[in-house]
């Protein structure tokens, strides 16, 4: 019994992880900006790809250069690093093309929705055209130097879900660190609460929402990279699912709430897990559910602050 | 290149556009439409597959009067769906509305791959054809969206259209001046869902075979664009963009696979370079002065 609650709970906690990692993407960008970056989802398959591409993955015979693949492949943990810090560079050329052009005129948030989304389909459908439509699994010696299991309280939980959890945790609780106690990330957090003064007091508003872009894309392609090892890279549409879920936990967690987006992530993980696995088609709309039922009962989210609008 | 199918599924993404236009014209962003267009397809689906008393079963095809009459049912029950989530769903603002109708949009889509009456992931499928072929839908579709586009005029000299933009424009002050906002919000949402079910249930016949992925967030997105490119502020630019924005797909078709990376760049660049959109209301008075100034300069000209 007491086995069944720890694999439940462990299981849960380790896609809630994932979860509150693209939450956290978004909310980087949400709280500089205003508004969400829908290209996120994206970017999260693009990590994946990348970590299978730098460990020496193959492209499949549909791909777009059938066979090829990088001279030398590189042991999990680097490749993800890697993986992540790529996908982080490519956040801030999404940056480039879809936001700052509307940003220099000033123009409304409804239309960031649009580019970043378009942003969104050009990766997705570019990841396409080179890799094929298939999936991916990564090779078996991924983690050939951890066991297969580990024994914890007397469940049996496979290794990955705990690398899963512990990269999620590390990450988040680094990037918790780095906002409140470093110099540059309580000026991220400045310019979220307002940047013209925060310019006032000297502080460079674009380079600190170039840094926010760059982390909160190297947050999604962290997520893609251990979604791939621990499961599989269904195709380039991988992301989109987890960018969506990574939404509803924004939203359960309240926007702009780092707390908020970790346990809402956590909720949501946890939530999912306790699906029984004969009613798992249904397991997708669970999050959708509850988010509609928090956002009736509490229309900012569940640590979101109210705002008073003023006239 | 544009084939009477292909103008079918133009003159459905206009009226999509159109639905998504509504609420926008009351300043609400829902997302909802692709859960309505769900709705009606898959009610259309199921009816005329599962009833007999429709007439599916004689061999003239399917009859004309049960097809107009499942396009009324479609955007009945998506009206009725509407105004049962609509009150507490425009409560919310801004994006909070926009990630909750997003929401609507995946539980509908998830419940109908999962329903045991909605053929799952593969669909339902033989639905029975009114017309013989696709040039048939063509007068229905275009007669809907003459409708549509009659009754957005009308709104823009109707009390209730003035107070859609009333609220588009300042909510807060639009309360103040007593307009009952709840109330105006929630006919706009429902007429969106009516128009969104009654295209579903045609486009369910055109299509012949439903399932759930006809509603999905990607769906959402590029109605929502069909709005953005086309212009959000008259009912004609969601028109232009869902007739355009269709057809590029299918246009861009000889390039092969690069087509829908060309689409994408077409959607991230689309507000960068027009953010007002391709038809606004300068440049639709700018056209009208154009036309009536060929017209006098003929009247002198004689």
């Amino acid at each position: 019994m007491i086995e069944a609650i720890v694999q439940i709970l462990l299981n849960g906690a380790a896609i809630g992880g994932v979860y509150a990692l693209v939450a956290l993407g978004y909310t980087l960008v949400f709280s500089v900006l205003g508004v969400i970056n829908f290209a996120l989802g994206a970017l999260f398959s693009l990590g994946g790809y990348f970590t299978y591409l730098l460990m020496g993955g193959a492209i499949s015979a549909n791909g777009g250069l059938p066979g090829w693949k990088l001279p030398f492949g590189l042991p999990f943990p680097l490749a993800l690093l890697l993986a992540a810090v790529l996908t982080g560079l490519v956040s801030l050329l999404v940056e480039r093309l879809a936001f700052a052009p509307l940003r220099r005129r000033q123009a409304e948030p409804l239309l960031y929705l649009i580019t970043s989304l378009g942003a969104g389909l050009v990766l997705v459908n570019l990841l396409q055209m080179l890799m094929g439509a298939e999936g991916y699994a990564f090779p078996s010696t991924a983690l050939a130097q951890l066991p297969e299991a580990v024994m914890i309280a007397g469940a049996r939980i496979r290794s990955v879900q705990v690398l899963l959890l512990a990269v999620c945790a590390t990450s988040v609780i680094a990037l918790t660190l780095w906002l409140e106690c470093s110099r540059r990330g309580r000026a991220l957090q400045a310019v979220a609460e307002d940047a013209t003064t925060a310019r006032l007091l000297g502080i460079n508003s674009d380079a600190m929402l170039r840094l926010a872009f760059l982390l909160s894309g190297g947050l999604a392609g962290l997520g893609g990279g251990l979604i791939g090892v621990s499961i599989s890279l269904p195709g380039p549409y991988v992301g989109i699912g987890y960018g969506l879920k990574g939404l509803a936990v924004l939203v359960l967690g309240g926007l702009g709430s780092v707390p908020g987006a970790i346990a809402g992530g956590l909720l949501m993980g946890l939530a999912e897990a306790l699906v029984p696995s004969e009613a798992s088609g249904w397991r997708d709309a669970l999050a959708f559910a509850v988010l509609f039922a928090v956002l009736l009962l509490r229309p900012r989210g569940l640590l979101g602050r109210r705002l008073v609008e003023k006239v | 290149m544009i084939d009477d199918a292909l103008l079918v599924q133009m003159l459905i993404g206009a009226l999509l556009g159109v639905s998504v236009y509504l609420p926008l014209a009351a300043g609400q962003l829902s997302l909802a439409t692709p859960a309505f267009y769900a709705v009606g397809g898959t009610l259309a689906a199921l009816l005329s597959t599962g009833w007999p008393l429709l007439g599916a079963s004689s061999d003239a095809g399917f009859p004309v009067p049960s097809f107009l009459l499942e396009l009324l049912l479609g955007g009945l029950v998506a009206g009725a769906l509407a105004l049962l989530v609509g009150r507490p769903v425009l409560r919310l603002q801004g994006i909070y509305l926009a990630i909750a109708t997003i929401a609507l949009v995946e539980i509908v889509r998830v419940a109908i791959l999962n329903l045991p009456f909605t053929g799952g992931a593969i669909g339902i499928f033989g639905i029975p054809q009114p017309f013989p072929t696709a040039a048939g839908y063509l007068l229905p579709a275009l007669a809907l969206l003459i409708l549509a586009g009659l009754i957005c005029q009308r709104l823009e000299v109707m009390p209730l259209g003035r107070a859609m933009a009333a609220i588009r424009n300042d909510e807060l002050a639009a309360s103040c001046m007593g307009i009952d906002t709840t109330r105006v919000k929630l006919t706009a949402f429902v007429m969106s869902a009516v128009l969104a079910g009654s295209t579903g249930a045609l486009a369910a016949h055109f299509l012949n075979t439903w399932n759930a992925r006809q509603g999905s967030f990607d769906t959402s997105v590029t109605m929502l664009a069909f709005v953005i490119l086309g212009g959000s502020r008259t009912w004609l630019g969601p028109v232009v963009g869902g007739l355009l924005l269709t057809a590029l797909p299918e246009l861009l078709r000889p390039v092969g696979d690069v087509r829908l990376v060309l689409f994408g760049l077409v959607i991230l660049l689309g507000p960068v370079l027009f953010p007002q959109g391709l038809i606004t209301p300068t440049r639709l008075e700018w056209l009208g002065s154009l036309w009536e100034r060929s017209a006098s300069s003929k009247e002198v000209r004689p």
